[in-house]
């Protein structure tokens, strides 16, 4: 573990609910993970387990009617909770970008390309020739023709979309990037190409990923850490290759036993029954233990703390505490 | 261009429903134009003088597809017959006076309500909450809630006759002669301020409450969460990435719109009795002047059908999406 | 909305929406109030034709809104003409919506042929301008409520038709209509008991926008002379006010109440309509729910995801 330098980004007991009509509703609870300089951290998990509302409450751009409920986002030393809006502004995409999961929903239809990233380059005060040879020098990086610049997102296709996505991502060189589900709405040829190419621009660029998906599979290839994800808590965070090796929550057993079987499929687990728990009403305990195989008297009463199980292994389960 | 050369088929069909619509109605409903006419003179016209005004208006014993074939001939060659309320003036004379009176007052309404609507619109989305939000909707619902020409026969009252502020009715002042010069162009907006002023009153809160609602849908999808992320600037965020986007269906309903805003602006003109469509329709509808009243429905279907036309090639415009080839 | 609602929490959900709603609350208390003065109104306010004293007189004690050019009392025309105006108005309304419902289900449940053709039909029909086409109609026609009627769901049908056409070929997509489909139920019985329950709120939110468009179009086209003008409804009233030279002899008294009366009738169904579109609308919903909240907080919704520490 390098301990030595400080981590790029420390989530600590970061909550996040949606206001409903009969309150809130809790999406992400009292969630902490830190993520290395250089780090690919991935965050899996069933989908509405929260990890798509971390990502977008990190940069604080999740839209109404979410709300952060308490914690701390400490990236690169300061608090991102507690600035304000030209602060929050100034960290944005200089130093903390990410790359949407739909492409197409995340590209201004009625603009071109080149003009998304020009406005990007232009808010940061890139502006002019020096703009316009920074989008073709972009263009080359994701491996796409300069003279799409001038195309509409709908005439491109999916994966040359998620490209432009990433070039957006990295047009400011930022030390972390977030990818939520980057990959999901492709196939699996196209996906394959997209994630070497990233990380091989990590490699020479040195930012960190926060690489979010469900596909477990695909996690454990990509990243250095990886961090599982159960009814908006954090159940189990290991290094992929020990996780492989040895999971310990049975959550994770599960994902493992199900993956790489059903390849992509975002839905109920093969090998867990039943299906996730409603936000708006978790069970008592630990909440997984309506679908634990393994549970016993004291996880239906109280809810497990995550707990160091050696090295960098920790996970939040009473049977291996 | 394939979708826009698509348009203008669909319109040229529309154009010739009403064109069909137009030639069957008369025949289809009791009462007919030399019946009509025909009463109107009270006896003075013998027999043989109706059935040459039948002839003059088309209703010949010939079979009805000849009548239907004639009918549309004469309509290409801009021959609307003649009005029995201006008898013997072609109709197409009657109605060339008022056309562009008409265009004039409603075409500046519908785009100035429009303009202001969309702005009030995109306001109200930037400052939620704020006082363009939660006072203006209501108080623009209630205004649109009231026929336009009550709203005009008020302002009209209150301006003109009690205040004095504005003229009473007509295009432009009787001592003026017509011409380009600046004293009768100033005098033709004061003339036109307060029938056009009932009409944006009228309409705006529609396009205001329309725009509010897609802005607020806007602001929460990705594209725009995207911009945010990328640390835009809030009026950036706002106008080029959440209200170019918005436009788009206000722009199909102004499409929508232009044909009933021409009807209420028809209604309006008669309160101020200036000289357009609706004044003349009134006389028509007075004088039961069939011929004029089909006239002017198929001279305003027409002008509806040309604007819709360029409200196409405003949303080609504005999206490029549309410009490609679709299926 | 979600597809699956059930129909019987439909009526009580729009209640709620109703109740909780200042602005619902607001335009069902005024309805309420029109719907029975169309009801009761005319035994308490007497007689509208009769000539009860000397034209033109502005409000009074014995005239509290004054009398006509004719000499007739303002009030009980008003009054009287509430009856005619909502119920051709409401009539309009629902026989609008119901041709459109036939249209437009039709073209999105066949599709083919059968939707390109009718397709055709509604859409040349929307771009048709309403009130000239209605006026040209209604000239042919003898003049009275029943051809007032007759023009105004004539030229109304074609944006209902469009909009469920468009609903339709939704739901059409939608597991329970497949499933209907394959297990071969009725054409009819599928569109009666499968689409058009899930379209409730729509059809709802079309009434009440269909008899707003009624009622006005109804006002001007009586207002035209286009009416049976000896009937007494708030369009000719309207329109013997301006025969009448209301506005040169300065009796705003003639032409105000009724306008009002209009207007406020238009404003209680816009309101119940904007709370039934918040109601279908989620996004509207869930934002206000979010901004209450915050406010609740003592947090100003901000732009950014706000952060609000809560200690519970």
């Amino acid at each position: 573990m390098t301990d030595a330098a400080p981590p790029v980004l420390s989530v600590r007991e970061l909550s996040v609910a949606y206001v409903a009509e009969e309150g809130l509703v809790r999406a992400v609870d009292r969630v902490s993970f830190e993520v290395a300089r250089g780090e690919v951290l991935g965050i899996a998990g069933e989908s509405g387990c929260g990890k798509s509302t971390v990502a977008q409450a990190l940069l604080r751009i999740l839209p109404p009617p979410a709300v952060i409920t308490g914690g701390q986002v400490l990236f690169e030393g300061q608090d991102l909770l507690l600035l304000d809006e030209p602060a929050l502004r100034a960290v944005r995409w200089r130093r903390l970008s990410m790359v949407f999961q739909s492409a197409m929903d995340a590209l201004n239809p009625v603009l071109t390309v080149g003009d998304q990233l020009q406005d990007t380059l232009r808010a940061h005060g890139v502006g002019g020739a020096q703009a316009r040879a920074r989008c073709e020098e972009l263009m080359a990086l994701v491996g796409l023709p300069a003279d799409r610049l001038g195309s509409w997102p709908h005439q491109l296709s999916g994966g040359m979309r998620q490209r432009i996505g990433i070039a957006l991502a990295l047009a400011l060189e930022p030390a972390l990037v977030v990818l939520d589900e980057p990959t999901t709405a492709l196939d699996v040829v196209v996906e394959g190409e997209i994630l070497r190419q990233l990380l091989a621009l990590r490699r020479s660029f040195g930012f960190s990923i926060i690489f979010i998906t469900h596909d477990l599979t695909r996690m454990l290839q990509v990243c250095d850490r990886v961090a599982i994800f159960y009814a908006g808590r954090v159940v189990e965070v290991a290094p992929a290759a020990e996780l492989r090796a040895g999971p310990r929550h049975p959550y994770t057993q599960g994902l493992l036993a199900a993956f790489p079987s059903v390849h992509g499929a975002d839905g109920e687990l093969a090998s867990i029954p039943g299906s996730p728990p409603s936000p708006r009403s978790p069970p008592p305990g630990c909440r997984f233990h309506p679908r634990c195989a393994q549970a016993v008297e004291r996880c239906r009463a109280e809810e497990p703390p995550l707990v160091a199980l050696g090295g960098r292994h920790q996970a939040a389960c009473h049977l291996v505490g | 261009m394939r979708y826009l050369l698509g348009r203008l088929g669909f319109y040229l069909l529309a154009g010739w429903a009403a064109l069909t619509l137009n030639f069957f109605l008369p025949r289809l409903m009791p009462g007919d134009p030399a019946t009509a006419l025909f009463a109107r003179f009270r006896g003075r016209l013998g027999p043989e003088a109706v059935q040459a005004l039948r002839e003059a208006f088309g209703l010949t014993d010939a079979p009805l597809w000849s009548q239907y074939l004639t009918s549309l001939g004469h309509v290409a060659r801009g021959d609307l017959g003649i009005s029995v309320a201006y008898f013997p003036a072609p109709v197409s004379q009657v109605i060339g006076n008022g056309l562009p009176w008409t265009l004039f007052l409603a075409g500046t309404a519908v785009v100035v309500s429009f303009t202001l609507g969309t702005l009030l619109g995109v306001a109200a989305a930037w400052w939620r909450g704020g006082w363009v939000d939660t006072l203006l909707p209501p108080i623009l619902a209630f205004l649109g809630a009231f026929p336009y020409f009550w709203l005009a026969m008020v302002m009209l009252y209150v301006l003109g006759f009690q205040w004095g502020l504005f003229p009473l009715g007509h295009a432009y002042g009787d001592d003026l002669t017509p011409g380009w010069s600046l004293a009768f162009l100033a005098d033709v907006w004061r003339h036109a301020a307060l029938p056009m002023g009932s009409i944006v009153l009228a309409t705006v809160g529609g396009w205001m409450l329309g725009m509010r609602n897609t802005m607020i849908s806007v602001l929460g999808s990705d594209y725009v969460a995207l911009a945010r992320a990328k640390g835009l600037a809030p009026s950036r965020v706002v106008l080029r990435y959440a209200a170019r986007n918005a436009l788009l269906p206000s722009v199909t309903g102004f499409g929508m719109a232009i044909g009933f805003v021409l009807g209420g602006s028809l209604l309006t003109e008669i309160v101020f009795s200036y000289p357009g469509q609706g004044y003349l329709l009134v006389q028509a509808v007075r004088n039961q002047d069939y011929p004029l009243m089909q006239g002017i429905f198929l001279v305003i279907t027409l002008a509806v059908l040309a604007a819709n036309w360029l409200v196409d090639l405003v949303h080609v415009w504005l999206d490029p999406r549309t410009r490609e080839v679709a299926p | 909305m979600s597809a699956a609602a059930p129909r019987a929490g439909g009526v009580a959900a729009w209640w709620e929406a109703v109740r909780r709603d200042r602005k619902a609350s607001l335009g069902a208390g005024l309805l309420a109030f029109f719907l029975l003065l169309g009801l009761v109104g005319p035994w308490l306010a007497g007689p509208a034709d009769a000539l009860v004293g000397v034209p033109l007189q502005p409000p009074s004690a014995a005239h509290w809104l004054g009398t006509t050019g004719q000499g007739q009392d303002v009030l009980a025309q008003a009054v009287a003409g509430t009856r005619v105006s909502l119920l051709i108005g409401f009539g309009v309304g629902a026989a609008v919506v119901l041709v459109g419902a036939l249209m437009g289900v039709t073209a999105g449940y066949f599709g083919g042929r059968v939707d390109g053709l009718l397709s055709l039909v509604f859409n040349v029909f929307l771009v048709l301008p309403g009130l000239p086409l209605a006026i040209v109609i209604a000239a042919y026609l003898p003049a009275g409520p029943a051809t007032v009627a007759l023009v105004l769901v004539i030229t109304g049908w074609a944006w209902n038709a469009r909009v469920l056409r468009a609903q339709t070929l939704m739901l059409r997509q939608r597991d329970f209509i497949a499933a209907a489909v394959v297990s071969g139920e009725s054409h009819l019985r599928i569109i009666t008991r499968e689409l058009l329950p899930n379209m409730t709120s729509l059809l709802v939110a079309q009434l009440i926008g269909s008899t707003v468009h009624a009622i006005g179009a109804q006002v001007g086209l009586e207002f035209l002379g286009l009416g049976d003008v000896s009937a007494v409804t708030w369009g000719t009233n309207l329109y013997w006010a301006t025969n009448d030279s209301a506005l040169l002899t300065g009796a705003w008294w003639t032409f105000v109440p009724t306008g009002l009366c209009v207007a406020l009738v238009g404003f209680a169904l816009a309101m119940l309509n904007s709370a039934f579109d918040e109601l279908g609308n989620p996004r509207l919903r869930l934002e206000r729910a979010w901004r209450t909240w915050l406010l609740g907080h003592r947090h100003p919704p901000a732009r950014s995801t706000p952060v609000v520490v809560t200690r519970d």
